[in-house]
């Protein structure tokens, strides 16, 4: 599936009138892509991918979901940054959420779940309620039950940003070797440029907020990637290239502010 | 070992007053009148349940507190469920709760004996009425504080509004609810005994203002100590069933 914003803007009431939390956001998703949003905090990002999942209804615009070939359904399924599982689950309860929602029966869901919590590293787990597991493995389960459902988008809101770095490479491993199998289209957010590089095929540039794309940029490196991908040549001045429309992005925003 | 030093750790403070009580009542620095020696509190106390009189009132006053808690929590549950279902209604209710619940429960036996005539429905009522309040508070409250996060994560994945009522809201509220049906269960019985002091032929607290009103000290002393027995004990089975039946709460509950 494809998604197509045009001219979304979002802003919520605050002490003062309103703020403004995304300005006139536009651009297109390709079918079966990992696309990946960079940019500083507090510029909409979670709002963005709230509206995407269609948790929340943006001020003006709209968001275009166009189905590709190769969808099985039609669901935009968000994985958050924290929050992520009913405490009052186990791991694999939580897991076969999306599939107990489309009506699987308990044993063939769960066995689905254990097959794919076992793949990333959970094996033993199943049994366990959330307030017993790290952090790394809550996101493992989250992340096990966004593909168990197999949705025709995957919304990603920082998904690694609350762990260790360690923790952090091999999940990141973990999520490129499951999506590339299947290569479902992918929204990816994150502050993280290394992560934006490694993962995505094309990345976007927000503004400090409120959120609009200021840049846009291709990667070239090609598929199966590894996590620990050598940031050389190309990549390196890719990174340099990014960063550096961060860094114009914010500049800008300051400088309209002064004025 | 470790259970004998847990026991001494609590309670070395109760045994040391206990042993300073009997000595000054046994050398007479205390009138054993008015205060007569542990000793004599708990020979009263072995003759009050070997007799079978202990047991007979306690149960009485365990079955109103019980019936009442019961009746209460019902109430109070299926009040909630309305007032969840109608922000109009719970916005007209809520100024009646505050003031019943700021008003001394005990102050409104005689208006509820007005309704209900002198029986056990008025005494039953006004517990019922004492514990409903609570949980219709504690409800509301733990419905308010449902995370937004868990709602959407539901939402997300498709889920109807019956189905988030069920797998979200439900859950989320079992620790809340649980921790109110401790503090009713002991309010149950704080009710239940101040009403039979009040009004009633049976049960713990007609036995307390029965001794007073003949003077047996002894059997005084003994009674309350049944009745604050009761309301130790009430507290540490709710806890076991809040963890057979919140097991994921995992302490922060």
């Amino acid at each position: 599936m494809r998604l197509s914003c045009s001219q979304l803007r979002v802003s919520f009431p605050s002490s003062n009138g309103s703020v403004l939390a995304l300005r006139d956001l536009t651009f297109g998703s390709r079918d079966g892509e990992f696309l990946t949003f960079v940019g500083p905090s507090g510029c909409g990002k979670t709002t963005l991918l709230r509206v995407l999942a269609g948790l929340l209804a943006p001020g003006a615009g709209e968001v275009e979901r166009i189905p590709g070939p190769h969808d099985r359904n039609c669901s935009v399924l968000l994985v958050s940054q924290e929050h992520n599982l009913f405490p009052w689950m186990t791991a694999s309860a939580n897991a076969a959420f999306g599939l107990e929602m489309r009506g699987m029966p308990r044993a063939e869901r769960e066995a689905r779940a254990r097959e794919l919590l076992a793949r990333l590293g959970c094996a033993g787990k199943e049994r366990a309620y959330p307030c017993q597991l790290s952090m790394g493995m809550k996101q493992r389960v989250a992340v096990a039950r966004c593909f168990l459902s197999d949705p025709a988008v995957m919304l990603m809101d920082e998904p690694f940003a609350a762990l260790d770095c360690q923790t952090r490479v091999v999940l990141q491993q973990e999520v490129l070797d499951l999506w590339e199998q299947d290569r479902k289209s992918v929204v990816f957010v994150t502050h993280d440029v290394d992560e934006a590089i490694l993962l995505s095929d094309r990345i976007l540039v927000l503004s400090e907020g409120p959120g609009t794309v200021v840049a846009e940029y291709e990667v070239p490196s090609p598929r199966p990637r590894h996590a620990l991908l050598e940031m050389n040549g190309e990549l390196w001045e890719l990174k340099q290239r990014i960063l550096g429309s961060l860094r114009l992005a914010a500049g800008m925003e300051r400088f309209a502010c002064a004025r | 070992m470790r259970l004998v030093r847990l026991i001494g750790a609590r309670f070395w403070l109760l045994a040391l007053l206990l042993a300073c009580w009997q000595i000054l009542a046994a050398r007479r620095i205390l009138d054993p009148l008015f205060f007569p020696p542990p000793s004599k509190v708990g020979e009263t106390l072995w003759a009050m349940l070997a007799s079978g009189e202990l047991g007979r009132e306690a149960g009485a006053t365990l079955a109103r507190a019980g019936a009442g808690l019961l009746a209460g929590v019902v109430g109070g549950g299926l009040v909630s469920i309305l007032l969840c279902l109608s922000p109009r209604l719970r916005t007209a209710v809520q100024p009646l709760v505050s003031a019943l619940y700021s008003t001394p429960r005990l102050t409104m036996l005689p208006m509820v004996m007005l309704i209900f005539g002198v029986n056990e429905a008025s005494r039953m009522a006004l517990v019922a009425m004492s514990v409903g309040l609570v949980i219709v508070i504690q409800i509301s409250d733990a419905v308010r504080s449902v995370s937004r996060d868990y709602v959407d994560l539901a939402a997300n994945y498709g889920a109807s509004r019956a189905v988030i009522v069920r797998k979200v809201y439900l859950p989320a509220c079992l620790p809340q609810i649980f921790t109110a049906l401790r503090l009713c269960a002991g309010r149950a019985l704080v009710m239940t005994i101040s009403i039979e002091m009040l009004s009633s032929n049976d049960g713990i607290g007609s036995m307390i203002w029965a001794s007073w009103q003949t003077f047996a000290t002894e059997k005084l002393y003994a009674s309350v100590m049944v009745a604050a027995l009761l309301g130790l004990l009430s507290g540490p089975v709710f806890h076991w069933l809040e963890r057979r039946f919140v097991p994921w709460a995992g302490g922060q509950a």
